[in-house]
């Protein structure tokens, strides 16, 4: 056999996309592509944090003026929102690490329902914990 | 033949170190969220901020809390970017960015920290 005539297959990017967006979708699939998309937002709020925080050097005023924003109604929604993204990363974290380490990849549909069963009532929980202060103070209690 | 000689680096110390970090991160983060949430007051005056600070424990697990999320997610990142197979001068170009930003924002975070005074008198009520 002529050595010329064996062709590699050349990495093409374009085509690696688009065979990934056609690719058909399983759990896993999916999984992988929110992981993605929520890691990439908190990591854009960690750096929002720190900036939002570093009002801290200059002392009580300019502190409380910043959080009395965050604590407006609509920062507070913005927070829950975002306590999806750390959920599902979370929660998808827990379910690779047990298909790297242990025995996760003979279940792991299994646990992508039940970590998605289990976020969804734990964002519940959570709104309940975050508004329930609101919502007596509008009492006046 | 190859053009470019790939790195030696397989990637599999940061593939661990992304999960220990993460599993570290989960346990953190509820404690986070308890200690933010469970009274909006928590997270949200200077006095809590202030009395919390005045515990170095509680310094410190500031201090590795920003450093292991900074450093799992700017990986996080990496690890994505690595795999669209760039460019060496785009690769070092995005490895350097990302060394940049995460050193200077844990530098920023470590200055905000260590900024919040140490009270001289204390009374614990």
């Amino acid at each position: 056999m002529q050595e010329d005539t064996v062709k590699i297959k050349k990495f093409d990017q374009k085509e690696w996309i688009k065979e990934n967006i056609s690719y058909h979708k399983d759990s896993g699939n999916w999984a992988w592509i929110y992981h993605r998309i929520s890691g990439l937002a908190l990591i854009g709020y960690l750096f929002l944090h720190v900036y939002s925080l570093s009002t801290l050097t200059a002392g009580r005023e300019a502190f409380e003026t910043k959080m009395k924003a965050f604590t407006t109604p609509f920062f507070m929604a913005l927070e829950w929102i975002l306590f999806i993204f750390v959920l599902f990363h979370s929660l998808n974290g827990i379910r690779i690490v047990l298909v790297d380490w242990a025995d996760g990849a003979r279940y792991h549909k299994t646990l992508y329902r039940v970590s998605w069963i289990a976020g969804i009532v734990l964002f519940l929980v959570m709104g309940y914990v975050m508004f329930s202060h609101e919502i007596l103070k509008l009492f006046g209690k | 033949m190859y053009r470019y000689q790939s790195s030696k680096n397989s990637g599999a110390t940061s593939w661990v170190l992304q999960r220990i970090s993460g599993i570290v991160l989960v346990v953190l983060m509820i404690g986070h969220y308890i200690l933010m949430h469970y009274h909006p007051d928590s997270g949200h005056t200077y006095d809590a901020v202030l009395g919390r600070m005045q515990f170095s424990w509680y310094r410190i697990l500031d201090l590795v809390f920003l450093t292991l999320g900074m450093y799992h997610g700017l990986n996080g990142i990496w690890g994505i970017f690595r795999d669209y197979k760039l460019k060496p001068w785009l690769k070092i170009s995005v490895l350097s960015s990302l060394v940049i930003l995460g050193i200077a924002f844990v530098a920023w975070g470590y200055n905000i920290i260590f900024s919040i005074p140490y009270l001289k008198n204390i009374t614990l009520n």
